[in-house]
């Protein structure tokens, strides 16, 4: 029964905010002129029209941040899935010390390394494109992703790889019929968590990007930068249109986001 | 099993050019510019030494941001994790509707910085916000925005980010509480061990290496403030909540001063780092022992 209560705090606490912004969406809104305060308007899908009027692009948006979440995430965790492989099975002494290394890079704020890397791409011609945006992305949570995976890998026993590779496998045959097999559940729940973590990361397609391509959080951060005005019902729309997918991605896959585990480098078994 | 030289490269090749072209490259070449007076928008530079980042560190404003930074991690990374942890803690064993009880309590983590930026400086705000509607109904006065104020701007903030970061403390510790075998859990328990002393002498053994990991993130994070500050308060007011991240920008991408932004950028990367060594050192203790 404490733990129930418990629970109830925390809930309340952590989405009484978002009940109030679904709710602005909708049209309902609190009065506090009122005293005691006490809530007005009526039920209406009509703020979700306007996001449309008070930010033409919203909807480019919207599949932009889609397009480019999808791609970086589904990148960052094939490169990344090949490289913890290899330093799974690497007996090289430092390897240890390299995966922790992994997890510093993956602590390191983007800013640190924004601003010169913003000038590379200009020269090479990659700011301002789909695929630039992409790469970046994907490059910041790569050092995420391997430490990740490679906690999955290492608790494999590399017993039937080597049972294929005595029957003549190839490296690839080896990765797609056993390893990947074994591993998928945590690849896929490390994808989803990236696919997050790109969908709202506001850095680097701010720096990167100059009106060309733009994603949710670059147009949320211009709307207020320039001071333009917006009502509260109409970002509150907007805010819970770019909160929808993640919900749903979130709530159909909670299952297997519990296999994205960062305390497997000990050897500890899966669960 | 052995892995060839083939192997290794197919292997590595992808990750090392990702990596290395988009981030340790840009990093390192970054790093050289800090020590010459080096900027896109000026065709000749030359070497000026330290002068960067004398320059930075002699900067009032920076050293504004420094304290708020220190404060903002002193006290969201301990808040983060407290709280997190004890949310983890309550869902470690069975209850009725676990899997909703988890969906629903990371909500905070999907909204992105800048959305709850957006969202709290709403919910802030005096006529259709939250703040004034609770404290209307407690029979209070109503309340100035404390985003405005130079004393709560931090505050609240931090408020803001633990709302946010907490729940995702909870989801990467909640598979770790809940791997802890059950005979360690029985052992406490005949032993007469209080939820307190459960959670000293089991949980937080157990789950060492784990804290240790997800502090690291945490800090980090913190160190690189931006997307939430960026919309809630904008640095102010004054300097109240200015980040070192937010200042980097503002050299670099606003006023055109581009050797003060990289050069505060690399002072960011070297925090981080310094905290890493730290990280690495423990990690190498633990899984030595």
């Amino acid at each position: 029964m404490t733990r129930v209560i418990l629970l109830l705090a925390a809930l309340a606490a952590f989405l009484v905010p978002l009940v109030w912004t679904v709710l602005a969406s909708f049209g309902l809104l609190p009065d506090n002129s009122t005293t005691p305060p006490s809530w007005k308007g009526s039920f209406t899908l009509g703020h979700f029209a306007e996001i449309g009027v008070a930010e033409p692009t919203f909807w480019q948006e919207l599949a932009t941040s889609t397009a480019s979440a999808v791609c970086a995430a589904a990148l960052t965790v094939g490169v990344a899935f090949l490289g913890a492989y290899g330093l799974a099975r690497s007996t090289f002494r430092a390897g240890r010390t390299l995966t922790q290394g992994f997890l510093v890079l993956a602590s390191l704020p983007a800013m640190a390394y924004i601003i010169p890397l913003s000038d590379v791409m200009r020269r090479v011609h990659l700011v301002d494109t789909f695929s630039g945006v992409v790469l970046a992305e994907a490059a910041v949570t790569a050092p995420l992703a391997v430490f990740v995976l490679h906690g999955a890998l290492a608790n494999l026993s590399p017993e039937w790889e080597e049972a294929a590779l005595l029957d003549g496998a190839g490296l690839f045959r080896v990765l797609g019929r056993i390893v990947f097999p074994l591993v998928g559940p945590s690849v896929a729940a490390t994808a989803i968590v990236l696919f997050v973590i790109d969908w709202n990361m506001l850095l680097v397609p701010l720096v990167l990007t100059s009106g060309e391509i733009k994603t949710i959080p670059v147009g949320m951060s211009d709307f207020f930068t320039f001071e333009r005005e917006l009502d509260w019902p109409t970002a509150a729309a907007a805010l819970v249109v770019s909160l929808t997918p993640l919900g749903l991605l979130v709530a159909v896959f909670h299952r297997l986001l519990e296999r994205f585990r960062l305390d497997l480098q000990n050897g500890r078994d899966i669960g | 099993m052995k892995l060839t030289r083939r192997d290794r490269t197919i292997l590595f090749a992808p990750l090392v050019v990702l990596l290395g072209g988009w981030l340790v490259l840009p990093a390192l070449l970054g790093l050289f510019a800090t020590f010459t007076t080096y900027s896109p928008f000026t065709t000749a530079f030359r070497f000026s030494g330290f002068a960067n980042y004398a320059g930075v560190i002699r900067d009032p404003q920076f050293g504004a941001a420094i304290r708020n930074i220190g404060v903002f991690t002193a006290v969201a990374v301990p808040l983060e994790l407290a709280v997190g942890f004890g949310i983890a803690y309550v869902l470690r064993r069975p209850i009725k509707g676990r899997a909703l009880w988890r969906v629903l309590l990371l909500a905070p983590w999907l909204v992105s910085p800048i959305a709850a930026g957006v969202m709290w400086h709403f919910l802030f705000g005096g006529a259709t916000g939250i703040l004034d509607f609770a404290f209307g109904w407690l029979g209070l006065p109503d309340v100035a925005s404390p985003v405005g104020d130079v004393r709560l701007a931090l505050p609240t903030a931090i408020a803001v980010e633990v709302w946010r970061v907490a729940p995702f403390v909870t989801f990467l510790l909640l598979p770790g509480l809940v791997s802890i075998p059950n005979e360690r859990w029985e052992e406490a328990t005949l032993a007469g061990a209080s939820w307190f002393q459960q959670i000293r002498h089991v949980a937080i053994p157990e789950l060492r290496t784990l804290l240790f990991t997800v502090a690291m993130l945490l800090i980090g994070l913190a160190f690189g403030t931006f997307d939430t500050i960026l919309i809630l308060t904008g640095g102010g007011p004054g300097t109240a909540t200015l980040t070192p991240a937010l200042f980097s920008y503002g050299r670099a991408f606003q006023t055109n001063d581009w050797p003060a932004g990289a050069a505060s950028g690399w002072l960011i990367a070297a925090g981080v780092i310094a905290v890493g060594v730290v990280y690495l050192r423990l990690a190498r203790e633990r899984l030595d022992t």
